[in-house]
């Protein structure tokens, strides 16, 4: 505690006079010859306790009344245990909520707009010099500036023009890049003030909250921290939770499904719904549905693509609930033309399915094959080894190598030069291989095409001995993705008799550009499937036949899908994601564009934005990370074409309720923060922190107080009444 | 040699003379309906002739006194009037008290002077007066007489009193129950600081032998209301070590409680022995206060 003047405090001394008056009035006392003594006597007997009890309690209330004059005249100023920081400028960094939770509008507005309100008023309010930075928590933690501002008009400006509707929080990591942000500020004294909705998804990622308190200790300044929640929770409300269609690559005029899966939040049913599916922007078919509550329904919407290329499909649902931004949802589609495959058939039969490709065939081709009306994606070319040529191979977007015994140089020069170009190349294995041509000119010690030398013979063909399987595992690799759903088959079922070892050679330091790796294993140990990135193209090697003759694989259900999307990948190369999570990088591949072109970005928000690409080895990229904001993102590049990449969030923040007081406080203490309601009450405890609380009034109410209690007791005592 | 004048004031003596034919008719009348008095009439022993005022019966007229001197004298015989009366003054130390607002009359001075008024009164109406004074003991005890000279013997002795010692009631009035055989009227004039149970038992003693009683309590307005403000220290009139500092304004509450137990334990007593209370305050003028006595008897009778 201080006083503003300090000197009046020691007018405190004068508590000394009604002493010095008592400690007098005792000793000049009058002198009375009293006859009454029998009266006297027994009064002062029977009481005497009970005066000195009294005159020791009003001496003390008159020794009370000026020392309260006097700290009243003093103003005392409560401080705490610290020194008062008074207007020195801070290191304030504001960490709102711009996640899309915060469109939820009340009567009063959108809770984003109050959050912008109270962080606007916290900005203001900051004295000369302070620096300030704003972190935007949706999406991806972003820097309102990069480096911190000295005006803070300006940061409210900029702040007033922002809008929420971005991608989930991530607060971990915005408050990971607060403090971050707030190591390079210079101020001693530092604020972090955390704006938010305080939604129960948001903080449960977190997990353990005292991990960040941990941070904030080992700080060499430790921040104040400061928890603003805005918005009252909500129960309605309608999203638009997924969108499935199918993983597999989509070619031109294929039926594709897409399932949209509808959620109604509240506690009350939903009816007459609207969901509309868009394709590139275009209405192209109408549900109308009825929501029960707190549940989910799917819509089907069936459609077809015209032409090749980027496309765009988006559902939306129309509700009328008080947050529209999760009512919609969107996905990019790339488009294939049709996929020509160059079978080149080792062991060719005159028998239905005893060639070595005819399995392969059919399951590249089941519409053709089974005259349906319906487009295959793939058309398929199968020629024997001496028919490859240059000319064939150029014509082909994959080549298969089925059980080809050897091919010749000029052969495999057009092959290298196809591959190296960006053409992908499948070998399988098989009796007819001639293991040494493979050794030394497919794989030459690593230089060659194959990611690895075909070994010797493993299991047993027609024998009693158990046969190995695929290890069943969790897939990274986009061929086989496609089956991580179990109900997309079950890979671990097929049974293989025999195979080829794959002798995997470990890659020497110089070979950079060439990368093998494993893309699933049998359960004996061997590598099944390998792939070798080659330049632009990719080579991938089967350890046995595609057709029945060492495994039975053709008779599993699940070859068609894995054929299919082991050439379709293949076909499509290496294609980033298009759909990509909020805050994520969308990355595009630019074939035949200038080195350091610049591309146009529309973003959902309706601007539009500049892209440099950049060139990372043979390849010219096109990165954009400023993808916060869930929707479409349409990338135009020089050559007239439209690539579209869809950013989606997590619906966890859909679940519109928000952290209630009791655990906004378990909170607030985890984190070791404080915690306010609005602006008003933060600038109050700035103040009190900055300035202390003055207490005069209360020490004047305090001093009022004696003095009546004073007269009442005097009177009391002495039997008068008031 | 002392003289009535040197107690009582002319002021206050011709109040009295006024007041005699009233008093003479309220001590004859409440006498006369205490008890039957056996010497109705006259007496048989003359004492002396007095000058005729009005209201006294013209039977008593000294016709012939009435021939030779041409002016109305009546007969007054002794023994005329049945009234003994014994006046038992306290002059213990507490009636010494002198308070600032009874222009320096102490109490025993009040007492003195209301016991030489009553004295006067009724010698001046033949009737028989006797002084007791007393403080922890009897002090003095004059028989009542109703010869003119003895209010000098009763002045007298009431100009030797100086107030001392403590004051015991109830032994005093014990020892006089013994002296005063003859039935008559008792006069106590006494602040009767004492213990009022053993008060009253002395006092219906008394009223036991038919005595009728009359008590005048000296009261200094300090002792009623207890005006102290700054500290005091009370040192006790009756024993000199009793001494008491205190805040008055502290304890004038439970004083001020004290002494209305105090005073209404004795109205009740004497009620209950039909003996007449009259307080009297020492800022009052003492005749004021008998006169006024006096009158409220004359009332009730």
């Amino acid at each position: 505690m201080t006083f503003l003047n300090q000197i009046l405090a020691f007018g405190a001394a004068a508590f000394a006079i009604p002493l010095v008056i008592h400690i007098l009035n005792r000793s000049r006392f009058k002198q009375v010859e009293w006859g009454a003594m029998h009266l006297l006597e027994s009064v002062i007997k029977v009481n005497h306790r009970r005066f000195q009890i009294e005159q020791l309690l009003l001496l003390l209330i008159r020794c009370a009344i000026p020392i309260m004059l006097a700290l009243c005249l003093a103003r005392p100023v409560l401080t705490g245990a610290t020194a008062l920081e008074g207007d020195a400028p801070v290191s304030l960094v504001v960490v709102l909520d711009t996640s899309y939770s915060m469109d939820t509008i009340d009567t009063s507005g959108t809770r984003f707009e109050h959050a912008v309100e109270a962080a606007c008023d916290i900005i203001e309010s900051t004295g000369r010099g302070s620096e300030i930075n704003v972190i935007m928590t949706g999406g991806k933690p972003t820097l309102l500036f990069d480096q911190p501002l000295f005006d803070s008009a300006a940061v409210v400006r900029r702040l007033r023009q922002q809008q929420a509707g971005l991608g989930a929080s991530d607060m971990q990591g915005a408050i990971d890049e607060a403090l971050a942000t707030m190591a390079g500020m210079t101020q001693a004294r530092r604020e972090l003030v955390i704006i938010s909705d305080f939604q129960p998804a948001d903080w449960s990622r977190i997990g353990d909250e005292s991990s960040i308190r941990q941070q904030l200790e080992t700080l060499s300044i430790k921040p104040v921290l400061t928890l603003l929640p805005v918005g009252s929770p909500v129960n309605e409300n309608v999203t638009v939770d997924a969108i499935n269609f199918p993983q597999r690559a989509i070619g031109v005029g294929q039926q594709v499904d897409v399932r949209g899966t509808v959620r109604n939040h509240g506690l009350a049913p939903v009816e007459k719904v609207r969901v509309v599916m868009r394709v590139d922007g275009e209405e192209v078919d109408v549900s109308q549905i009825t929501l029960g509550a707190n549940s989910s329904t799917q819509v089907l919407f069936p459609c077809s693509f015209e032409t090749a290329g980027s496309h765009t499909i988006e559902i939306s649902a129309s509700a009328d609930d008080p947050l529209i931004t999760d009512n919609r949802m969107a996905a990019a589609f790339n488009i294939w033309d049709t996929i020509t495959v160059l079978l080149v058939d080792g062991d060719p039969s005159g028998q239905p399915l005893k060639g070595e490709t005819d399995f392969l065939s059919i399951a590249l081709t089941p519409f053709t094959f089974g005259r349906v009306r319906l487009a295959d994606l793939v058309e398929t070319q199968t020629v024997n080894p001496t028919e490859v040529n240059e000319e064939l191979l150029q014509s082909s977007r994959v080549v298969v190598l089925a059980n080809v015994a050897k091919l010749d140089d000029k052969q495999l020069t057009a092959l290298t030069a196809y591959v190296e170009q960006g053409g992908a190349l499948l070998v399988t294995a098989g009796d007819r291989l001639d293991l040494n041509w493979y050794r030394e000119r497919l794989f030459a010690d690593g230089a060659g095409l194959l990611p690895a030398p075909f070994g010797a013979m493993l299991g047993q063909i027609d024998g009693e001995r158990a046969t190995a399987r695929i290890v069943a595992e969790r897939f990274d690799h986009p061929t086989l993705e496609f089956f991580n759903t179990p109900a997309n088959g079950d890979l671990s079922k097929a049974e293989f008799r025999r195979w080829m070892k794959l002798e995997q050679i470990e890659q020497s330091a110089t070979q950079d550009d060439v990368t093998n790796s494993v893309l699933a294993r049998l359960d004996t140990g061997d590598p099944l499937l390998l792939e070798r990135r080659v330049e632009q193209g990719v080579v991938i090697q089967l350890a046995t036949t595609c057709d029945a003759d060492w495994n039975d694989l053709p008779l599993r259900p699940f070859y068609v899908p894995l054929m299919q999307q082991l050439v379709t990948t293949m076909a499509s190369g290496l294609m980033p994601p298009r759909n990509i999570a909020t805050g994520d990088q969308a990355v595009a591949i630019l074939s035949g564009t200038e080195p350091g072109s610049t591309l146009s970005i529309l973003t959902p928000d309706g601007s539009r934005r500049t892209l440099q690409t950049v060139t990372e080895g043979n390849a010219e990229l096109a990165r954009f990370d400023r993808t916060q904001r869930p929707g479409i993102y349409a990338m135009s590049l020089p050559s007239t074409e439209t690539i579209h990449f869809v950013a989606e969030t997590s619906r966890s923040e859909s679940d519109l309720a928000t952290l209630n007081d009791t655990s906004l406080k378990s909170l607030s203490e985890s984190l070791g923060s404080s915690m306010v309601k609005s602006s008003d009450e933060y600038l109050r405890q700035d103040q009190l922190r900055r300035h202390g609380q003055e207490i005069w009034r209360y020490v004047l109410v305090g001093f009022l107080s004696l003095m009546v209690l004073e007269l009442v007791l005097q009177q009391r005592f002495s039997g008068v009444r008031v | 040699m002392a003289h009535v004048s040197d107690v009582l004031t002319s002021q206050d003596i011709g109040k009295f003379a006024n007041l005699q034919v009233l008093a003479r008719q309220i001590v004859e009348g409440f006498c006369n309906g205490l008890h039957r008095s056996p010497h109705k009439g006259f007496s048989v022993e003359f004492k002396e002739h007095r000058s005729y005022v009005n209201g006294d019966d013209i039977r008593t007229i000294d016709w012939k006194l009435f021939g030779k001197t041409d002016r109305l004298y009546i007969r007054e015989y002794e023994e005329e009037t049945n009234l003994r009366c014994t006046i038992l003054l306290d002059s213990s130390g507490s009636m010494s008290y002198t308070g600032s607002r009874s222009d320096g009359v102490s109490k025993h001075d009040y007492a003195v002077r209301t016991a030489a008024a009553l004295a006067y009164l009724m010698l001046h109406q033949q009737d028989s007066v006797g002084l007791v004074t007393f403080n922890d003991a009897v002090q003095k005890y004059i028989p009542p007489r109703a010869r003119p000279r003895h209010l000098r013997t009763i002045i007298d002795e009431l100009k030797r009193q100086e107030p001392e010692r403590e004051t015991e009631l109830g032994d005093v009035f014990q020892q006089m129950v013994a002296k005063i055989q003859r039935r008559g009227l008792l006069i106590i004039i006494s602040d009767l600081f004492s213990d009022v149970n053993q008060l009253m038992k002395s006092l219906a003693h008394f009223r036991h032998a038919n005595h009728e009683i009359i008590i005048f309590q000296i009261w200094d307005p300090d002792e009623l209301d207890f005006p102290f403000r700054q500290w005091t220290q009370f040192a006790s009139l009756e024993a000199a070590a009793n001494r008491h500092l205190v805040d008055p304004a502290q304890l004038r509450r439970a004083y001020l409680e004290k002494l209305e137990v105090f005073r209404e334990q004795l109205a009740k007593g004497c009620n209950r022995h039909r003996i007449s209370l009259v307080p009297m305050t020492t800022d009052q003028p003492y005749a004021d206060a008998l006169a006024a006595y006096l009158a409220l008897r004359r009332k009730s009778t």
